[in-house]
């Protein structure tokens, strides 16, 4: 397991010491489970609203490694990644209402509510899993690309870029709440009943989707992993720390907050991909700009700069959320702000800090990543 | 005046009480004798009508033989002889039942009864409202009587309309042309469709004199509800921007001293409203007769309700992180979080009903279409008192000297011996405090319930950003130019092109200026 996620040979083992580039041990670990999961959700299925559950965890996870990777490792607070999580989901949504109404000819609802007798021309080829696929990243990128052009080179950072973020979510949810986008308006996209020509609730398709969604999982880390340890990722760093000294230096930092960026926000499309057929329905409110916070919340709470704490949080928060927003749903806000506070005030890197503590009684000598 | 009509004008009460007991076809040929004898009729017969219909309308008027009694309420025992006054027990009689048709007719007679002899203006105004729903049987000479004696001036200003939409559907050419030219001088949406109605008429094709008179009178009203409208807007745009500036004024000070952006800054405005409503519940209480008064009583408890709760807020939480903004961002939401969920529970989630003091409720009709809402005026002229506060305490006050001190170079500022955290705790108390006041203002204006905050929050960054960190003047003009831009595209696109039209604009500008309108000079 570790060797495939040794992907920086080039780079001295002295050197990789230190908090993040160090053999992350968690990291590995972390995929070894996720493959495990992947492997007992194939051979020995649960009920299938538990599989459902893994899943849909698995696709938070991949959204806050996403974020994970522009803040964490890049400084860049973006409190808008539900745009690009929103942009797969809505692709999704449409190849497969596309798909279905290829198939069997029942027309989606949206048509019907505003009483079109075909669907928008940039609908077109949506029918087709691998042009939706590369609609997805695609276009989630591109917005990334235009909308980090604009700040990064006029050098908006710091809590500048974290605003100007989250009204740009806010206002993709305002847009999307009209109903003469073509994308479902106020009642968003549902109702979905083929995925590749199979039926929806069938427990095989949960079950192909959690699995592809936790082997998606693996894969982001590993990948992500690759690129923070490699030549690049130490550059990551160095712009986090100190963006200034590394232009100074000649290296063109605009050009590397810009790719990344435009990679994490392709990543949060991944997950909004996978997420969409999970739960059944996209609608504008996953564009609001309190979920996109609360994916910062998930990574902060976990533990940033590291990419298992962006799983952990994830995976942790919302399992807390799935479970006492049904149990005590008058009391969840109140613990999940109580929660950020504690994190925020007590432990600057999130609950890694708690596993630190215990296994390595020298925390205190080892710089944490300062946001 | 014929002698005919003058004759009949005296009213033979005997006969109409017994036509109203009598068929419908006698109900009906009586009512429209009344009606049409309105305007000459005596007030003392006209007052007797309306008693003696509306007691039919109620189902009070009891008949007896050739006579018909008023009861007092329907089903009593006895009551008064409708001609006579002398008061008779009702046994044996019957109440006499109205026909569609009957019941239009007499509601529209009563209406002119007590639009004539109605001692206070609501019955005046209830009759004027039943003629407006007939106005086509109601003759010309009873609103020209109704319109002479009249003494409220809302009245007067609904008969005079009612009188020239009359003149204007008249078969005197001339009356027609001087009722167009007296509509257009008063110009108004209302004007300007009933203008156009008569571009339908036959006249406007066939009368040179008439069509030219309606198209240039036409042109004028259009001229002037546009520039009406055109006011309205900006006064919209103005008062919108109050609020914003009074919500970002805050902002843009802690953000300029500490690096922090507030995302609580909404729930600021929140607890600032609901103070407001604790004062107003609390002179229900304990003053009734001064209730008018406590959107002004509210105003220092709303400032220092929300300054303490920043206080209290910058002494527990951000104190630790300044050195961490990303994080205080966080933690930020987390206390918003925290005060919505608060209030919804401890107060609830319904919208709060507050009383509207005269101050603050109707308006003055300016021009065309534009009113001038008190509780807009409110808004803008209570931004227009914080500017001064915040100028003067930020120019002429130790501490503002403080705040700019640190502001500008915190390390220096703290060797020259000011005591930069007390200043940071007592900015942050402040810029609480100015969006408590936002808070007080928007209570005449907006729905006031836990989530209101999140409705100007993001709008208030924009001009944060906008205007640069830690300069008033900034924030008031980028308050002023958001706030502008949101209503001028909004008639044009919808509201949500206008938040993305503004956004575009903002991250264009940052382009120019990343440091927003007027960056104030400081080391960092």
């Amino acid at each position: 397991m570790s060797g495939a996620l040794d992907l920086s040979p080039g780079i001295p083992a002295a050197r990789r010491r230190g908090p993040i580039l160090g053999g992350d041990p968690l990291l590995a670990g972390l995929v070894g489970l996720v493959l495990a999961a992947a492997l007992g959700l194939v051979l020995l299925p649960p009920a299938p609203y538990l599989v459902n559950t893994v899943g849909q965890l698995a696709a938070f996870a991949i959204l806050a490694v996403s974020l994970d990777l522009v803040w964490g490792y890049l400084g860049i607070l973006s409190l808008g990644h539900g745009l690009f999580f929103a942009i797969g989901g809505y692709v999704c949504a449409m190849h497969l209402l596309a798909h279905a109404y290829a198939v069997t000819g029942t027309a989606p609802d949206l048509m019907q509510f505003m009483g079109w007798k075909s669907l928008p021309v940039y609908w077109a080829g949506l029918t087709s899993a691998p042009y939706a696929l590369a609609l997805a990243l695609g276009l989630a990128a591109a917005v990334a690309f235009v909308f980090g052009l604009a700040s990064f080179r006029s050098r908006v950072n710091g809590v500048y870029f974290s605003i100007i973020s989250q009204a740009l979510v806010y206002v993709a949810m305002l847009l999307m709440f009209r109903n003469d986008t073509g994308l479902g308006g106020n009642n968003g996209m549902t109702g979905f009943s083929l995925l590749f020509g199979w039926p929806m609730g069938a427990p095989g398709v949960v079950t192909g989707l959690a699995v592809a969604t936790l082997l998606s999982l693996a894969a982001v880390l590993v990948g992500a992993r690759a690129l923070v340890a490699s030549p690049l990722g130490r550059r990551m760093l160095a712009c986090r720390d100190d963006e200034a000294r590394l232009r100074t230096l000649g290296y063109g930092t605009t050009r590397l907050k810009l790719g990344i960026w435009c990679l994490s926000a392709a990543i949060a499309a991944l997950a909004g991909l996978l997420y969409v057929p999970q739960v059944g329905i996209i609608n504008p409110r996953v564009l609001s700009p309190d979920l996109s916070i609360e994916i910062a919340v998930w990574v902060a709470i976990g533990g940033m700069g590291r990419l298992g704490g962006a799983v952990i949080g994830a995976i942790a928060v919302n399992a807390l959320k799935f479970w006492l927003s049904a149990a005590m749903p008058e009391a969840w806000p109140f613990i999940l702000s109580g929660l950020v506070l504690v994190v925020v005030l007590g432990l600057p890197n999130g609950l890694l800090d708690l596993a630190t503590l215990r296994l390595k009684p020298n925390w205190l000598q080892r710089a944490g990543p300062q946001p | 005046m014929p002698p005919a009509l003058a004759a009949e004008a005296a009213l033979d009460r005997g006969a109409l009480a017994t036509a109203l007991c009598g068929d419908g076809a006698a109900q009906a040929k009586a009512v429209e004798g009344v009606l049409r004898n309105s305007a000459e009729a005596t007030s003392g017969d006209l007052a007797w009508a309306g008693t003696i219909l509306r007691a039919l309308l109620d189902r009070r008027l009891a008949c007896l033989g050739e006579s018909a009694l008023v009861l007092d309420r329907a089903g009593a025992a006895d009551g008064r002889d409708a001609a006579t006054g002398t008061a008779r027990p009702v046994t044996g009689g019957r109440s006499p039942v109205l026909g569609l048709r009957q019941r239009a007719l007499v509601e529209t007679a009563s209406g002119a009864a007590s639009l004539l002899t109605g001692a206070d203006v609501e019955l005046r105004r209830a009759g004027l409202a039943a003629l407006e729903r007939r106005i086509a049987t109601v003759p010309e000479a009873l609103l020209l009587r109704a319109a002479s004696a009249e003494t409220d001036p809302g009245l007067r200003a609904g008969l005079a309309a009612i009188a020239q939409s009359a003149a204007l559907s008249s078969a005197d050419p001339a009356r027609r042309l001087a009722a167009i030219r007296a509509v257009s001088e008063a110009p108004s949406g209302a004007a300007f469709s009933r203008l156009s109605a008569l571009k339908a008429d036959a006249a406007y094709g066939s009368d040179p004199a008439f069509r030219s008179a309606l198209d240039a009178a036409l042109a004028r009203v259009e001229r002037a509800v546009s520039i009406g409208n055109g006011l309205a807007v900006l006064y919209n745009g103005l008062s919108f921007a109050s609020i914003l500036f009074m919500a970002a004024a805050g902002l843009a000070i802690i953000f300029g001293l500490m690096g922090v952006i507030n995302l609580a800054q909404g729930e600021f405005i929140m607890i600032g409203a609901y103070a407001t409503y604790g004062v107003q519940e609390a002179v229900r209480r304990l003053a009734p007769g001064w209730l008018d008064a406590y959107l002004l009583a509210a105003i220092p408890v709303a400032f220092l309700a929300s300054a303490l709760v920043g206080i209290a807020i910058e002494a527990l939480i951000l104190r630790h992180l300044y050195r961490r903004p990303l994080m205080s961002l966080l933690a930020t939401w987390a206390v918003s979080l925290f005060l919505i969920n608060g209030v919804r529970v401890a107060v609830g989630s319904q919208n709060l009903q507050f009383a509207m003091p005269p101050y603050v409720s109707g308006g003055v009709p300016l021009y065309a279409d534009f009113v001038v809402t008190w509780n807009r005026l409110f808004a803008i002229a209570f931004a227009a008192v914080t500017l001064v506060l915040t100028l003067v305490i930020l120019k002429r006050t130790p501490l503002g000297l403080a705040i700019r001190a640190v502001t500008q170079n915190r390390d220096m500022a703290a060797c020259l011996g000011i005591r930069t955290r007390r200043v940071d705790r007592l900015a942050f108390g402040f810029g609480s405090g100015l969006a408590g006041l936002a808070g007080v203002a928007l209570c005449p204006i907006y729905s006031v319930n836990p989530g209101m905050g999140a409705n100007f929050v993001i709008d208030s960054f924009m001009v944060v950003v906008l205007g640069g960190v830690g300069t008033v003047v900034g924030t008031l003009v980028a308050a002023l130019g958001i706030g502008g831009a949101n209503v001028l595209i909004e008639p044009l696109y919808g509201a949500v092109a206008a938040k993305v039209i503004v956004l575009a604009g903002i991250i264009l500008f940052l382009q120019r200026r990343p440091e927003g309108l007027f960056a104030m000079r400081r080391r960092r």
